[in-house]
């Protein structure tokens, strides 16, 4: 019975990692133990665009990574295990690159495999 | 040490660009993000030029700006300052509005040699990742060497829309009015090609001319 308990387990954690793929950064990299930061943005519609997020981002300490995506309108942060950034730093960073943000979400390590 | 480094290679690439006499840019936003190079490049019927400029934050840019006047045959330097005055954001568009001033020195080697020179001028844009519209203006008072007022307009659609990182292509067409040119009033179909950093722009003007346009983002 024990047996079957841990192979379930087993099954079930593998099928939530294949439903849920890492997220392909176009700067730096994934922390997959760390928290992943999804901002809705306004305004990007080019690669200048993109570039300017990624360049601000990838210059804090907290940042392994950034992922933009122009036809979802989708900036997402993929900050460093034990690392943190507020809403309202998330929100002045891309301010000041000159763009506006619609919406923010956190993805967690634990949250990502409920 | 970084914006050192940074700023560095842009004065190499801006002077690669001089030797390649590829001028420097027009249609293009004229402020980058905080702590942003840019380098641009243009070549058009009229003038070569280029164009380096840095950003300390988003909503201005200082730079050096270099025209040689082929038509005309005098030269201008000047330092210039790049203000967006506003930005709307949308979540398929963006739109923006600058001014752009510079002031420096006009020369000219074989006419009334060298005078102080001061430019100034409105830039317009708005773009989805499908269309594109602008309109930019300037007027350039350099006492007895030139001045002109010229207006450049453009219209631009994408074939295809490409994911950030590919290659975007651009089909556009630029009019441009300068009462002061030989040819007053001129078409510029062209085509652009747009992948991450770097921009590049070719056509042939309704004169006859080359333009040629290259922007690379540090």
């Amino acid at each position: 019975m024990k047996y079957i308990m841990t192979l379930i387990f087993s099954l079930t954690f593998a099928a939530n990692a294949l439903a849920a793929p890492a997220p392909e950064m176009t700067a730096g990299a994934y922390d997959a133990k760390g928290t992943l930061v999804n901002v809705e943005a306004n305004g990007l519609v080019c690669d200048f665009c993109a570039r300017a997020i990624e360049k601000v981002f990838m210059k804090r300490d907290e940042v392994s990574g950034v992922a933009v995506n122009l036809s979802d309108h989708l900036i997402q942060i993929s900050l460093k295990d034990g690392q943190a950034m507020s809403d309202e730093q998330i929100t002045k960073l891309i301010t000041d690159s000159g763009y506006n943000v619609a919406g923010i979400e956190r993805q967690t390590a634990e949250n990502a495999a409920e | 040490m970084k914006h050192t480094s940074k700023f560095n290679a842009a004065v190499a690439m801006a002077a690669l660009c001089g030797l390649l006499l590829l001028p420097m840019m027009a249609h293009a936003r004229p402020v980058s993000y905080p702590g942003g190079i840019t380098v641009m490049a243009q070549k058009n019927d009229e003038v070569t030029s280029t164009h380096v400029h840095y950003s300390p934050t988003a909503k201005y840019s200082i730079g050096h700006r270099f025209e040689k006047h082929r038509e005309d045959n005098f030269q201008l330097q000047a330092a210039q300052l790049n203000y967006l005055v506003n930005r709307w954001n949308k979540p398929d568009s963006q739109a923006n509005l600058y001014f752009k001033t510079g002031l420096g020195g006009a020369y000219n080697d074989n006419g009334p040699g060298s005078n102080l020179a001061a430019f100034a001028g409105i830039a317009a844009d708005w773009e989805t990742r499908k269309y594109f519209v602008s309109y930019e203006n300037r007027y350039l008072e350099a006492g007895k060497i030139a001045s002109s007022f010229e207006q450049r307009a453009r219209v631009g659609i994408a074939p295809y829309v490409a994911e950030y990182g590919s290659i975007h292509t651009w089909l556009m067409l630029e009019a441009k009015y300068n009462e002061k040119d030989e040819d007053p009033f001129t078409l510029t179909p062209l085509v652009r090609f747009f992948k991450g950093p770097a921009l590049l722009e070719a056509g042939v003007s309704s004169s006859g001319s080359a333009l040629l346009n290259f922007i690379y983002r540090y």
